[in-house]
C-alpha cells in the first residue's frame, strides 16, 4: 500500500531520542495532500469492512479484533514517540481508566452504553491531560520512570480493598449491560462479538490513525518536530514549548482511550490487566518490533503481536518469544521492521540515483 | 529614549565574575560591535542580554520599557532575537521547512527575498544537516533576522567560517543591518572584520568594558592595543 | 507500633540497599537502567534455593552472587559494551527483553510452584532484641546489608579500582584518555551490580518465598530507590532503599490503603522537583 504516511530513516544517534524524524516536506497540510490521506484512509476502511465476511473462524476474527484493540494502545505510543520522541510506560493509565470508567458508569450509575463510552473517552483524556501538565517537561528516561509511575500507582489503586466497590480489586469488573441497551444500533449481544463490533473498532482504528496522520503533517506537528530536535530555538524563534508538547500527549492518550472504551464494550469485563505494568510493555513492544518512527509501525506490531500470543500463549512462552524478539530487532533492526524497509528502501534509492548520476 | 539598552549588566557563577557593570546602547541601523580576548565575557553577554542566562544585577531596556525578567519568547515576539555561536538549526528538517516554520510564527513579509540575499535559495529543499556548515550559519542568521526583528543578537556568526566566507557573512549582516533598520549587535573573534563592518565598538576585557567608541578611537587606544590588538592594528 | 515492625521495615529495607546499589553502580558507569535487576534478584533466590537443598544455605549465598556475576558478565560483554554508543532508553529496552527472557527461563527450568528456602538451622529461631522477639534470620539479613554497605562505600572511596570507578562514571571520556582501562571497569561493574542482585535475591529467599512473579514486583521499587536515590549514586540508592523499605512497612501496617502508593509519589515528587535525583550526580 502506497500509504501516505512518511516513512523514516536508520534511528539517529541523537542525544536523548531514539526515534526517527519524518524527514523533508513542506511546510503544513496541503489540501491535496489531506485529499490523498482522507482518500486512502476511505478505501483501506472500506476494504477493512469485508475482513469479517472473510475470515469466518470465531478463533480467528476474535483475534485480529484483539489486535486492533492492542493496535490502537500501541498507535498511541508510537505517535507520542515519533513527533516527541518520548517513550511512555504510562499510556495503560487512559486505555485502562477509560475502560474502567465504562464499567463504573454501567454497573454504578446505571448509563448506557453510550454515555458510558463517552464517558470513558472524555475521562481519560482528562487524565491524559492531567499526566501531560505533570509530565511533559521532562525527558529520556525521567519520562520514561514518571510515566511508569503514574500508570502504575492508578493500577495499585485499582487492587486496593477500598476500591472493591469501583473496580472489584484482582476479581475486576464485569459489566452488566441492560438486556435493550444498544450502541451505535448493536444490541448487547452484537457488541460482544467480535465479528459484529468489528466495523465499529475498525472506522476507531482507520480514523484514528488517520486523525493522527494529519495532525503530524500539519504544521503543528512540525513545531512539534522542531521542539523535539532543538527545543532551545524554538523558545528563542517564539515558540511556546510546554503547551504543544501537553497538546500532542492529549490527543495520544485521547486514542488509547478509544481503545480502552471498546475493549470495554466487547470484553464487557474488566480487570486490573488493562493498566499493568505487563500490558504498557506489550503495547510498546509491539510498537518497537513494528516500527515505532512509521505511523502503521505499531499496528503492524499489534498484529503480529496478537499473532504471537495466540501461538505461545498455551505453552506459557509467549514472553520468552516477545523478549527475544524485542532484543533482536533493537540490536539489529532499529527503526523496527517497516522502519528497516523504509531504509532499505531509501538506501537502494540512492544507490540507483547515484549509479544514474554522471 | 534609545532602542536598546544594557546597564549595568553583571553576572557571577558563584566566586567567578564573568561580567561587571557592563553598559550598551543600540540604536536603529547601527552595528555595534563587541570584542576581546579569549574569556572576555563576549558570549555570556550576548547570553544575559538575550535572556539565556540569569544577571545576578543589572537591567535591559526595550524602548524604555525593562525587559530584564520578559523569558525568551516574549522578547523575540517584541522584536528582539539572536544567533547562536554553535549553529543552532534543526538538523533533519529542509532549510525551506524551517524557514517557513519561523516565518509563520513571526510574521514575515518577504521570507524569498531574505532567503536570497542569504544565497539559501540552491539549498532550500535540503535537509540542514546535509549542507555545507558555512551555509547553516547562514541559516541560523536567517532565522534570527525573520520577522524583522528591531534588536539583533549576533553571537560569532562568522565561527568557523573560511577567510571567505566570514567576509561575505558580515557583508549580509551590515547590509541587511542598513536595508531594514535593524539594531545589531555583534560580538567577534575576527578583528578586522569587525573594524570593516561596525559603526561603534566595546572591547571587553575580564569581564569589564576596556573601551567603547568608534573604530577608529578603538584603534587609537593604547589600552587597547596593549592588551588586545598588539602592533598589528 | 512495634518494635518488630519497625525491624521488619529495616529488613526489607537491607534488602532494597543491597539490591539498589548495584543498580546504581551499573547506572553510573553504564549509563543503563538495568530493567533485568528484578530477574537477576530472581535468579539469584532460585540459586540459592537449588544450592540450599542440596548442599546447604551458606554455600547458596556464595553460589548465588558468583552465579549473577557469570550472568552480569554475560550482559556486559553482550549487550552493554556493543550499545555503549546507543541511545540509553534503546539499551534500557533491551535489558527489558533480557528481564522476559531470563524470568521465563527460570519459570522453564524450576516450574511454575512457589518454592521455600529455610533459613540455616541455628538461624531459624528468634533473638530477644529490646524486648521484642524477632527471626533471628532477618536479623543476619539486616546485619549482612549494613556490614556489605559499609564495606562497599570505603571499597569505592579507598580503593584504586574504587577510583576509577567513580572517575569512569563521572566521565567516560576523559577517564578513558587518562588511561583507565574503561571496559575492563564495566566488567567488574556490572559482574559486581549483578553479584549483589543475586545475593539480595539470595538473602530474601528464606524470608518472602521464591515465586515467578518475585522479579517484576521488586523490579519497580528498585527502579524507584534508585531513581529517588540519584542517578547513579551508590550512597544515595542505599539511603533511598533503607528509607524507603522502612516507610513502606510501617506504612502498610498505619496506612494500608495509600501506602501502597508511597513510592510512586515519592518519585513523582522528586523527578519534578529534582530532576537527577536526591544525590544528584555524586557517586
Amino acid at each position: 500500500m502506497n500509504a501516505p504516511t512518511k516513512t523514516t530513516g536508520p534511528t539517529a544517534p541523537t542525544s536523548d531520542t531514539p526515534v526517527v524524524s519524518p524527514g523533508a516536506r513542506r511546510l503544513g497540510l496541503s489540501r491535496g495532500l489531506a485529499l490523498r490521506g482522507v482518500v486512502i484512509a476511505a478505501v483501506v476502511l472500506a476494504a477493512g469492512m469485508a475482513v469479517p465476511y472473510i475470515v469466518l473462524d470465531r478463533f480467528y476474527i476474535s483475534m485480529l479484533f484483539d489486535g486492533l484493540v492492542l493496535a490502537l494502545l500501541a498507535l498511541s505510543v508510537g505517535f507520542l514517540a515519533r513527533h516527541l520522541g518520548l517513550i511512555s510506560l504510562g499510556h495503560t493509565a487512559f486505555y485502562g481508566g477509560a475502560a474502567y470508567l465504562v464499567g463504573i458508569s454501567v454497573t454504578q450509575w446505571g448509563w448506557s452504553p453510550l454515555m458510558a463510552a463517552l464517558t470513558g473517552l472524555v475521562g481519560g483524556t482528562v487524565l491524559a491531560l492531567v499526566m501531560a501538565l505533570l509530565v511533559v517537561r521532562s525527558s529520556g528516561m525521567g519520562f520514561l520512570m514518571l510515566t511508569l509511575a503514574l500508570g502504575q500507582a492508578l493500577y495499585q489503586l485499582s487492587i486496593q480493598r477500598v476500591a472493591i466497590p469501583y473496580t472489584g480489586a484482582f476479581d475486576g469488573l464485569q459489566i452488566s449491560f441492560d438486556a435493550d441497551a444498544t450502541f451505535l444500533g448493536l444490541s448487547v449481544a452484537q457488541m460482544m462479538n467480535g465479528a459484529l463490533f468489528w466495523p465499529v473498532v475498525w472506522t476507531a482504528l482507520v480514523l484514528s490513525a488517520l486523525g493522527l496522520w494529519l495532525v503530524g503533517r500539519s504544521r503543528f506537528g512540525t513545531v512539534l518536530e522542531g521542539i523535539r530536535e532543538n527545543e532551545e530555538r524554538m523558545r528563542f524563534s517564539g515558540f511556546n514549548t510546554y503547551w504543544p508538547r501537553v497538546l500532542a500527549f492529549t490527543i495520544s492518550g485521547a486514542v488509547a482511550s478509544v481503545g480502552g472504551v471498546l475493549f470495554a464494550l466487547n470484553a464487557a469485563y474488566v480487570s486490573p490487566d488493562v493498566l499493568s505494568f505487563l500490558k504498557a510493555g506489550d503495547a510498546l513492544i509491539a510498537a518497537i518490533v513494528g516500527g515505532l518512527g512509521v505511523l502503521l509501525g505499531p499496528i503492524l506490531g499489534a498484529l503480529l503481536y496478537i499473532v504471537a500470543q495466540s501461538q505461545f500463549n498455551q505453552s506459557g512462552n509467549l514472553y520468552l518469544y516477545t523478549g527475544l524478539a524485542l532484543i533482536l530487532v533493537l540490536m539489529f533492526l532499529p527503526g523496527g521492521i517497516l522502519g528497516s524497509i523504509s531504509s532499505i528502501r531509501k538506501r537502494l534509492a540512492r544507490r540507483s540515483a547515484k549509479e544514474n548520476s554522471p | 529614549m534609545t532602542l536598546f539598552q544594557g546597564t549595568g549588566v553583571t553576572v557571577r557563577y558563584g566566586a567567578v565574575k564573568a561580567l561587571t557593570d557592563v553598559d550598551i546602547t543600540l540604536e536603529p541601523g547601527v552595528v555595534h560591535g563587541v570584542i576581546g580576548p579569549n574569556g572576555a565575557g563576549k558570549s555570556t553577554f550576548i547570553d544575559a542580554l538575550s535572556g539565556r542566562t540569569r544577571m545576578t544585577s543589572g537591567t535591559v531596556l526595550l524602548e524604555g520599557e525593562d525587559i530584564t525578567n520578559r523569558p525568551v519568547g516574549w522578547r523575540r515576539h517584541h522584536g528582539v532575537s539572536r544567533s547562536f555561536q554553535r549553529t543552532s538549526v534543526f538538523n533533519s528538517m529542509t532549510v525551506r521547512t524551517q524557514l517557513e516554520m519561523v516565518a509563520w510564527r513571526n510574521d514575515e513579509p518577504d521570507l524569498d527575498g531574505l532567503m536570497a540575499t542569504l544565497g539559501l535559495e540552491p539549498v532550500l529543499d535540503q535537509v540542514c544537516n546535509e549542507i555545507a556548515y558555512g551555509t547553516q550559519r547562514s541559516v541560523d542568521l536567517a532565522m534570527a533576522l525573520i520577522g524583522s526583528p528591531r534588536v539583533v543578537l549576533l553571537d560569532e556568526p562568522c565561527a568557523g567560517l573560511v577567510a571567505d566566507e566570514s567576509v561575505r557573512m558580515l557583508q549580509h549582516v551590515r547590509d541587511l543591518c542598513k536595508d531594514r533598520g535593524v539594531a545589531a549587535l555583534l560580538v567577534e573573534h575576527d578583528v578586522d572584520g569587525v573594524f570593516r563592518t561596525c559603526d561603534r565598538i566595546t572591547v571587553l576585557n575580564l569581564g569589564t568594558v576596556l573601551a567603547s567608541g568608534e573604530p577608529a578611537e578603538i584603534r587609537a587606544n593604547p589600552d587597547v592595543v596593549r592588551a588586545y590588538l598588539g602592533s598589528a592594528a | 507500633m512495634n518494635f518488630a515492625q519497625v525491624l521488619n521495615g529495616i529488613a526489607l529495607g537491607s534488602l532494597l540497599m543491597i539490591l539498589s546499589s548495584g543498580l546504581a553502580m551499573i547506572y553510573g558507569l553504564r549509563g543503563v537502567t538495568n530493567f533485568a535487576h528484578g530477574a537477576l534478584y530472581m535468579a539469584g533466590a532460585y540459586v540459592a534455593y537449588s544450592v540450599s537443598t542440596h548442599i546447604n544455605f551458606w554455600a547458596a549465598l556464595i553460589a548465588a552472587p558468583v552465579v549473577l556475576a557469570v550472568l552480569g558478565a554475560v550482559l556486559e560483554l553482550v549487550f552493554f559494551r556493543r550499545m555503549q554508543h546507543r541511545n540509553h532508553i534503546e539499551v534500557g529496552l533491551v535489558t527489558f527483553g533480557a528481564a522476559m527472557v531470563i524470568e521465563r527461563v527460570i519459570v522453564l527450568i524450576w516450574g511454575e510452584r512457589t518454592l521455600s528456602v529455610d533459613a540455616p538451622s541455628g538461624l531459624g529461631g528468634t533473638t530477644s532484641i529490646l524486648g521484642t522477639d524477632y527471626p533471628t534470620y532477618r536479623l543476619l539479613i539486616i546485619g549482612i546489608a549494613l556490614a556489605l554497605a559499609i564495606g562497599l562505600v570505603q571499597w569505592i572511596r579507598r580503593s584504586d579500582v574504587g577510583l576509577h570507578i567513580r572517575a569512569a562514571s563521572h566521565d567516560v571520556e576523559t577517564s578513558g584518555i587518562l588511561g583507565i582501562n574503561v571496559d575492563r571497569v564495566s566488567l567488574i561493574v556490572v559482574c559486581l551490580g549483578a553479584a549483589l542482585a543475586g545475593l539480595s535475591g539470595a538473602l530474601a529467599a528464606p524470608y518472602v518465598s521464591v515465586y515467578p512473579a518475585m522479579g517484576i514486583s521488586i523490579l519497580i521499587t528498585v527502579l524507584i530507590v534508585v531513581v529517588i536515590g540519584g542517578a547513579g549514586s551508590i550512597g544515595g540508592a542505599m539511603v533511598a532503599g533503607m528509607a524507603l523499605g522502612i516507610i513502606q512497612t510501617l506504612g502498610s501496617v498505619w496506612i494500608p490503603s495509600l501506602s501502597v502508593l508511597v513510592p510512586y509519589v515519592a518519585l513523582v515528587v522528586v523527578l519534578l522537583w529534582r530532576p537527577t535525583g536526591l544525590a544528584g550526580k555524586r557517586v
